[in-house]
């Protein structure tokens, strides 16, 4: 049954209340005209309870389980969904906080931070849902919103492609995903997945082609959200043309979402049914890191630039998945790369976000002199790009590491483990190509037409950005307390049925 | 877990199978966003049918099934809610909602 005090089911009635009350707030007012500053900090106190409730349960609570799959309710609250629920509420908190400045000029900001907490319920209930009825109602009250979102400028037409573009492949991945939940539950006679996953062990040899099937439109159904790459193309112009803020929490939050279920899922079931879907991943994996990193090398535009750059880091959050039966360090590696990379992504976006604030462009070229106009932003952008590309005193490193030095590791069990390894270190190297680039034009070019003079950075971002700054930076010099929380949010795969 | 009677069952899901293969080429062909939109409705109702057809037929039948089929098709309303919109919005935009005209962006 449902434990009204839990943790999900709290936070659920916490962001439900707030997001329904705040377009309730905006029909009442009796003043016109565009208000983010009310709407975005209500919003964002609201996120900030959240994540303080689930910090204060997970550190000062009772023991909370690391992956349950003994009861038969919807939601179970463990280590593991505290963990990605942590990871989502601070991006939706980043985005909240920024787009009170990037979106200041748009009209309607009630349904803007109304939707937004609404997908944030979304993501949480997905981190914890443990059955499949409740894992697809919770994957699409993740992704509606974010449609609405992603199309907000409205008379935009660009805005209004990319929001198209994401729906229709959105909406794809769910009917998928639903075929797979069928065949499972025509399988197993139930949508709770530690039964599903009990009932696909004992299976007749000559329905394990449809447990095959379900589980390969499983991968696909949730590796469009996860862009990996087979499923990537409709990723690049979503972003571009989403409001930079939204493109910051589509990258940081909702892929993480299609991470968390394939967690639960995928590599369940592939230990479940015992196949070897971890060398389908890891070709997946690959392919994903070197098509993400070679597209990225010639964007001209810095937010398709992030685009390819977060399809290349899913590659590397999948060497973990696919090595999930062998390495419980692989995993611990990709849930400390998901954590990491959901600060370092969201950082660069909403740097960039703030340089379209100032300077209305998100060229590359503009970013030329930017180290003199706008020197805390253009701080930021090379401390988060050279995070992501993984160099040594930053957290970006440190997931990369645990992730490389597993999959060498794991060479002892499977022969083409380390492949992966080799991989992800040339195409880390070749992603510092193209975040040098930027942070060359930003440092060492001078602009030709615009003055060297300092701006006006837009003051709320930059709170956004000293956040993550210290994060980046302090986590990177010290990464005991994430290594510690993520080896203990790890799903144990010795301890299935 | 018991064996489920083929016979009775093998019917709905070639149905539910033919209905995937449909829904898969119109959004693979048109271009239409009406079309696809059909087309992506046309893959959820597949795995509905699915859903009820295994509901019915199981060797201990529950109604989990007909439970998730309800929530499906409520979510899909919801998606074509949200779809419709953007379409209007495309074609007030440019008085076609031919996605191939969608290509500003270009890398």
């Amino acid at each position: 049954m449902i434990d009204i005090i839990s943790t999900p089911i709290l936070i659920t009635m916490i962001l439900g209340t707030v997001g329904l009350i705040i377009p309730i707030i905006d029909a009442m007012r009796k003043e016109r005209g565009v208000n983010h500053q009310t709407y975005g900090s209500i919003a964002s106190g609201a996120l900030l309870v959240s994540i303080f409730i689930i910090i204060f349960r997970v550190f000062n609570g009772e023991e909370l389980p690391i992956i349950s799959f003994v009861d038969t309710s919807v939601l179970t609250e463990d280590m593991f969904g505290s963990f990605f629920a942590i990871v989502m509420l601070i991006v939706a908190i980043m985005v909240t906080i920024s787009s009170i400045e990037y979106m200041r000029k748009t009209p309607n900001p009630a349904p803007y931070y109304s939707l937004l907490l609404l997908s944030s319920i979304g993501m949480v209930l997905l981190a914890y849902s443990s059955d499949l009825v409740m894992l697809i109602v919770a994957w699409e009250l993740m992704s509606i919103p974010t449609y609405v979102l992603t199309g907000f400028h409205k008379n935009n037409p660009v805005s209004n492609e990319a929001a198209i573009k994401y729906f229709i492949f959105g909406a794809l991945s769910t009917g998928i995903i639903i075929y797979g939940i069928s065949l499972a539950y025509g399988l197993t006679g139930s949508t709770n997945i530690a039964v599903v996953l009990q009932g696909l062990v004992q299976i007749d040899g000559d329905l394990r082609p449809i447990a095959m099937m379900a589980l390969a439109m499983f991968i696909a159904g949730f590796g469009f959200k996860m862009a990996l790459v087979p499923f990537h193309m409709w990723l690049p112009d979503a972003y571009e043309g989403a409001p930079t803020t939204i493109s910051a929490f589509l990258a940081a939050a909702t892929k993480k979402a299609g991470f968390v279920a394939a967690f639960r899922v995928i590599i369940l079931g592939m230990v479940a049914l015992n196949l070897e879907w971890s060398l389908v991943l890891a070709i997946l994996a690959i392919l994903t890191m070197v098509i993400g990193n070679l597209a990225a090398l010639t964007q001209k535009s810095m937010t398709r630039m992030l685009a390819y750059s977060s399809i290349g880091h899913a590659g590397y959050m999948l060497i973990g998945l696919s090595l999930a039966p062998f390495s419980h360090l692989a995993m611990q590696g990709s849930l400390f790369h998901i954590l990491n990379h959901a600060v370092m992504k969201s950082a660069a976006f909403i740097a960039s976000a703030a340089v379209i604030v100032t300077l209305a462009t998100s060229n590359i070229d503009s970013y030329k002199g930017l180290g003199k106009r706008m020197p805390i932003t253009a701080l930021v952008m090379s401390i988060s790009l050279l995070a992501l590309a993984g160099v040594p005193p930053l957290n970006g490193f440190w997931s990369k590491f645990i992730l490389f030095a597993s999959s060498i590791d794991a060479g002892s069990t499977v022969s083409w483990a380390p492949a992966l390894a080799i991989a992800g270190i040339l195409t880390s190297a070749l992603s510092l190509g193209y975040y040098a680039l930027v942070i060359r034009k930003m440092y060492f070019e001078e602009s030709v037409v615009a003055k060297t003079k300092r701006v006006k950075e837009p003051k709320i971002i930059l709170v956004v950005l000293l956040f993550a700054l210290v994060f980046m930076v302090g986590f990177g010099i010290y990464p005991t307390p994430l290594i510690e929380f993520s080896s203990i949010s790890v799903p144990l795969t010795a301890e299935l049925p | 877990m018991g064996v489920i009677e083929t016979a009775v069952i093998i019917d709905y899901v070639i149905v539910s199978a033919v209905l995937l293969a449909i829904g898969i080429y119109g959004l693979t062909v048109k271009r239409n966003a009406i079309r696809i939109l059909f087309s992506i409705e046309i893959i959820t109702n597949a795995a509905i049918l699915n859903l009820v057809a295994f509901s019915r037929n199981l060797p201990i039948p529950n109604v989990t099934g007909q439970t998730l089929a309800l929530f499906s098709i409520a979510i899909a309303a919801a998606e074509v809610a949200v779809g419709l919109a953007l379409i209007m919005v495309a074609y007030r935009l440019h008085k076609n909602i031919d996605v191939k005209e969608f290509r500003s962006m270009k890398d």
